[in-house]
């Protein structure tokens, strides 16, 4: 089912065409559409709109590279318990070439992929999951025996836009972590001369990407972006202004363990390393697996995925507020150091009240 | 936001080190001075009780409340109140757990079979704010005042500084007003570092020094059974 | 006082300015230690210490705010000793001390200053400001830059022997009327004695009968006593200066004239400096304990009085006694006139403050000797006649001759109907068993 291909020289359906074949009612889709028109505080005839653009909106040429990824955005991406108009809308667009999903491989998606590069030069999407490897000549990571690298630069030039999907992409992700091994840098640091959205999150909220694409596909533009280059609708407000839990912190309530009556009270997890006040995302309001839940919710603290270098900034369960004082030993050669140039200054004034003594 | 991984990290590491190093060097170098015995006939047996000094000079004779207690009651209240929003603050209290564990290879819990204390964000903002207020009113009177005014120089005014900025950066951090909240903790964070470098070079170190030099006269006094 | 006189720098000898600001710094220096590091340090500019102070509360003027007494002093030692000393100089954070600095704050360290100690009490820090007005004067002297009638006594007290011409010639010839006119015995350079007196020039000069007193009082408790050349001057204008070699000349001359009658106790006149100057910094000069017990006339009397040995007359009146600073609050010698006064069985009214909270008299610390600063020492004044004048005691008495010097003169300033009367010779006046 998924990753049907389908050429370009057959007849274009519509996206509403598409999802009405799979079962999905004008109204569901209406309905559809005008959530999402809200999630991106768009206003209510936004969402008429959007049901009508998209509804009428051809599929567009989308390219999709995995470069050095884990395919966790791909999965959450794609992935339900039961089909949503999501992923049936990606099923419809993510056709032109989709390296992990398309049905073929080897040289024929390679040619594929050449094909809708020529042919919708200049007009189509490029969505782009996992970091660029970029040591070595960016030899990392390679497919067809090509690096991710040259990939990307050579089809940024053809592209309207790109999506940067997941923290990898979007900033460097987990290969970045320090030493960073392979080179691995965002898709921003390589291309500078195209619209670049990121929707960084790891993995990133399924509706975010979904509302990305609709904003381009009925307005023909990329909706408002941060100084991160995210979706200022989905990324606007960190977790901690949105959390649930934040009446207790706060109250000063605080659970001090995973386990104890804090904990089995759903009270504010800031003391077990919750980094929800400097982490943008949309966890806490669009939430997990169509709303079922989050991390906070679920009792863990947020681990801050959709920020640059999350993984680089101290441990998950580190509070936020304990900040990098040394140790033990660096303090006790600083107080070693102190103790002795405090010695050697009072010698020294020692000395020249001696001299003046005896000088009298 | 790179100026909060700084903040957090290299930033906080050095300023604590500069700290301990200031605040040592500054403690050695006086304590190492000469000091003179008094070989003079006490009074006292025991010139020890002078240590009182410390407490009973926390608050003046009653001879000299009337001119002082203006002084003394904002003192109080920037004390308490900057003192409150440091140690009873969940968010603080970790860091100093942490230090605590770190120094101590012991938890602080474990050790002292009680955990910290700590009190609601709104708690700690009033009591911040009450160190701001007292804050602002002693700089009026150290500017109004003619002998405050006449005695005041730099690190009067500096030191004034480096300590508001932590009560008012930590009070807009708390209450995410004015930029993103990673601005405001990574400014907050800066704020603190500042205190700590500036700490061992100017009047700050009353903190330490409050002690000796109440003790000093205290002791000094006591044996001659001279009025404390 | 006219501007002429304001304007009045005094300084000793013809030095180079350089060599006065080198000798100031070198003598400030010479005696400090850790003690007085720590009180530098400490000052967190909170001004309460002018609260304290009587030259403050009478004039308003933030200038003789104490710690402001010895800026100068403060910053040169946070310039040259302290721990950052370094830094203050190569970026020069603290400008080096000036001659005219010194110069302008003359007047600050030595006329407006009597040592009284009252903002040491206050300092909610614990500095003991006076000790650094004491220690600044130490390089003030050294560098000839002290108030000229001040240095002039002292000079005359380090060369004569009396800072008010009390030399041994004259006190020997006073020694020698009083015992005949007054009938009493007053032994003179006895080679053995348990106690050895002294007394102060104010007393010889001034008030004479205070050796009267003292004579009649060693008599009635049977001591064996004695006066003697080599060492009766207990006045120390070393120190009210800020002379420290003369200082040290003026109390070896005590201490050395006590151990060479081997005496057992070395008693100290009404005196205010003089017990300071002995009884608690004695031994340091010496280097050090002192073989015998230092104390002060009235504490002599005190102990007497419990011994049952002075026997005293009821007086009949209402008292209040005025507290001199060095005894009282800075010497710890708080009680001691009081068991006295009750031994008079006196209706002893106490001021407001009192005892080691008391207001200073005004003249001390060689105050009284600087004649630019009658005005402001007569302002100061008034603060001790309404004191009195409150408690509505008949009589007001104190143990400290330049205290009464200085109530004698504001008395005759003020045309203030109340004469200051000396403890010492009121005990004189009412033994039991001998006529006044």
């Amino acid at each position: 089912m998924k990753g049907e291909s389908m050429r370009n020289d057959e007849r274009e359906i519509t996206l509403g065409e598409y999802l009405a074949a799979r079962g999905v009612s004008r109204r569901a889709f209406l309905k559809f559409a005008c959530s999402l028109a809200s999630l991106m505080a768009l206003p209510p005839s936004a969402g008429i709109a959007m049901a009508e653009a998209l509804a009428k909106a051809k599929r567009p040429s989308v390219l999709w590279f995995p470069f050095q990824e884990c395919t966790g955005c791909t999965e959450s991406i794609t992935r339900s318990h039961e089909p949503t108009i999501e992923s049936m809308i990606f099923d419809m667009i993510s056709l032109d070439y989709h390296e992990t999903l398309m049905a073929a491989a080897g040289h024929q998606s390679e040619a594929a992929r050449e094909q809708a590069m020529k042919d919708h030069y200049g007009k189509y999407l490029l969505l782009i999951d996992g970091s660029v490897a970029t040591g070595l000549d960016g030899a990392y990571s390679c497919i067809g025996g090509q690096t991710n690298l040259s990939w990307l630069t050579e089809a940024a030039k053809g592209a309207a836009a790109i999506i940067a999907i997941g923290s990898c992409a979007s900033y460097g992700g987990i290969p970045k972590a320090n030493p960073n091994p392979t080179g691995a840098r965002a898709v921003s640091d390589i291309v500078k001369d195209k619209p670049i959205v990121n929707i960084p999150g790891c993995p990133p909220i399924p509706a975010v990407l979904t509302g990305v694409l609709a904003h381009f596909l009925t307005f023909g533009s990329l909706p408002e972006l941060d100084p991160l280059g995210r979706p200022k609708a989905f990324y606007g407000e960190t977790i901690h202004d949105r959390c649930y839990r934040r009446p207790f912190y706060d109250q000063g309530r605080f659970a001090k363990t995973f386990d104890d009556e804090g904990a089995r009270n759903g009270w504010c997890l800031y003391e077990l390393g919750c980094k929800g006040p400097v982490t943008y995302n949309a966890c806490a309001t669009i939430k997990w697996n169509a709303g079922t839940s989050f991390p906070i919710q679920s009792g863990h603290g947020c681990l801050g995925c959709s920020e640059p270098d999350f993984w680089d900034k101290g441990s998950f369960y580190r509070p936020l507020s304990v900040a990098h004082w040394g140790n033990k030993a660096t303090l006790g050669g600083a107080a070693a150091v102190g103790v002795a140039l405090g010695a050697a200054a009072a010698l020294a004034a020692r000395r020249r009240q001696d001299k003046i003594v005896k000088g009298d | 936001m790179d100026l909060l991984i700084f903040a957090r990290g290299p930033g906080m590491y050095w300023a604590v080190t500069i700290f301990v190093i200031g605040v040592l060097w500054k403690l050695a170098g006086v304590i190492l001075l000469r000091a003179k015995r008094d070989l003079s006939e006490a009074r006292k047996p025991s010139a020890w009780t002078g240590l009182r000094a410390i407490l009973t000079r926390s608050w003046p004779r009653r001879a000299f409340v009337h001119g002082t207690a203006f002084s003394e009651v904002l003192g109080y209240a920037f004390h308490v109140g900057f003192l409150f929003t440091l140690v009873f603050y969940l968010p603080h209290v970790l860091f100093f757990e942490d230090m605590f564990k770190g120094l101590l290879g012991v938890n602080f819990q474990r050790l002292f079979g009680v955990s910290w204390p700590y009190f609601s964000g709104g708690m700690v903002s009033f009591f911040g704010a009450v160190a701001v207020a007292a804050l602002i009113a002693l700089l009026v009177h150290r500017i109004v005042n003619p002998v405050k005014r006449l005695i005041s120089n730099f690190d009067d005014y500096f030191s004034w500084l480096v300590t508001i900025a932590p009560l008012v950066t930590g009070m807009l951090a708390y209450g995410h007003v004015g930029a993103p909240y990673q601005t405001l903790i990574a400014v907050h964070l800066l704020s603190v570092e500042l205190l700590l470098v500036w700490f061992p070079f100017g009047k700050l170190m009353h903190t330490f020094t409050v002690f000796m030099s109440r003790g000093t006269q205290g002791m000094q006094f006591e044996r001659k059974g001279a009025t404390l | 006082m006219s501007a002429a006189q304001a304007e009045r720098y005094d300084k000793q000898g013809d030095i180079p300015d350089a060599e006065r600001v080198k000798r100031a710094m070198q003598n400030f220096v010479r005696d400090f230690g850790r003690s007085a590091a720590i009180y530098m340090e400490s000052c967190v500019h909170c001004g309460n210490c002018a609260e304290a102070c009587h030259f403050y509360a009478t004039t308003n003027d933030p200038k003789y705010t104490p710690i402001w007494k010895i800026e100068p002093f403060k910053q040169a030692y946070k310039r040259e000793y302290g721990p950052f000393a370094w830094f203050y100089r190569a970026l020069n954070l603290k400008s080096a001390v000036t001659v005219e600095r010194l110069e302008e704050w003359q007047e600050l360290i030595y006329d407006s200053c009597t040592v009284c100690g009252r903002c040491s009490l206050i300092c909610p820090m614990g500095i003991d400001i006076a000790s650094l007005v004491s220690l600044a004067r130490h390089g003030m002297a050294k560098a000839g830059l002290v108030p000229h009638e001040l240095w002039a006594v002292a000079e005359r007290g380090e060369k004569e022997g009396s800072p008010l011409g009390a030399t041994p010639k004259v006190f020997k010839d006073r020694l020698e009327w009083l015992a005949d006119d007054y009938e009493v015995e007053i032994p003179l350079d006895k080679t053995r004695a348990d106690v050895l007196c002294t007394m102060s020039s104010i007393e010889i000069m001034k008030y004479p009968e205070s050796i009267v007193a003292t004579a009649k009082i060693m008599k009635h408790v049977g001591a064996d006593w004695t006066f003697r050349l080599d060492g009766y001057e207990a006045t120390n204008f070393g120190l009210l200066s800020g002379d420290a070699d003369w200082q040290r000349d003026m109390s070896m001359k005590l201490i050395d004239a006590a151990i060479a009658c081997g005496a057992k106790t070395l008693v100290l006149p009404e005196c205010g400096h003089a017990y300071g100057a002995l009884r608690w910094m004695g031994a340091n000069i010496y280097g050090k304990p002192l073989p015998f017990r230092v104390v002060h006339i009235a504490e002599f009397m005190a102990e007497h009085v419990k011994s049952g040995k002075l026997k005293l007359k009821k007086v009949g009146k209402s008292v209040t006694f005025h507290d001199p600073c060095q005894i009282a609050r800075r010497g710890g010698a708080i009680e001691a006139p009081r068991e006295v006064l009750r031994a008079l069985g006196v209706e002893l009214r106490e001021m407001e403050p009192t005892k080691g909270l008391n207001w200073c008299c005004g003249g001390g610390g060689g105050v009284v000797t600087i004649h630019r600063a009658d005005a402001l020492r007569h302002r100061v004044f008034q603060l001790k006649m309404n004191q009195i004048d409150e408690t509505g005691a008949e009589l007001p008495v104190t143990s400290c001759s330049n205290c009464r010097q200085t109530f004698d003169d504001g008395q005759a300033h003020f045309k203030w109907d109340k004469t200051m009367n000396s403890l010492l010779e009121m005990v004189a006046n009412n033994l039991e068993g001998e006529a006044a």
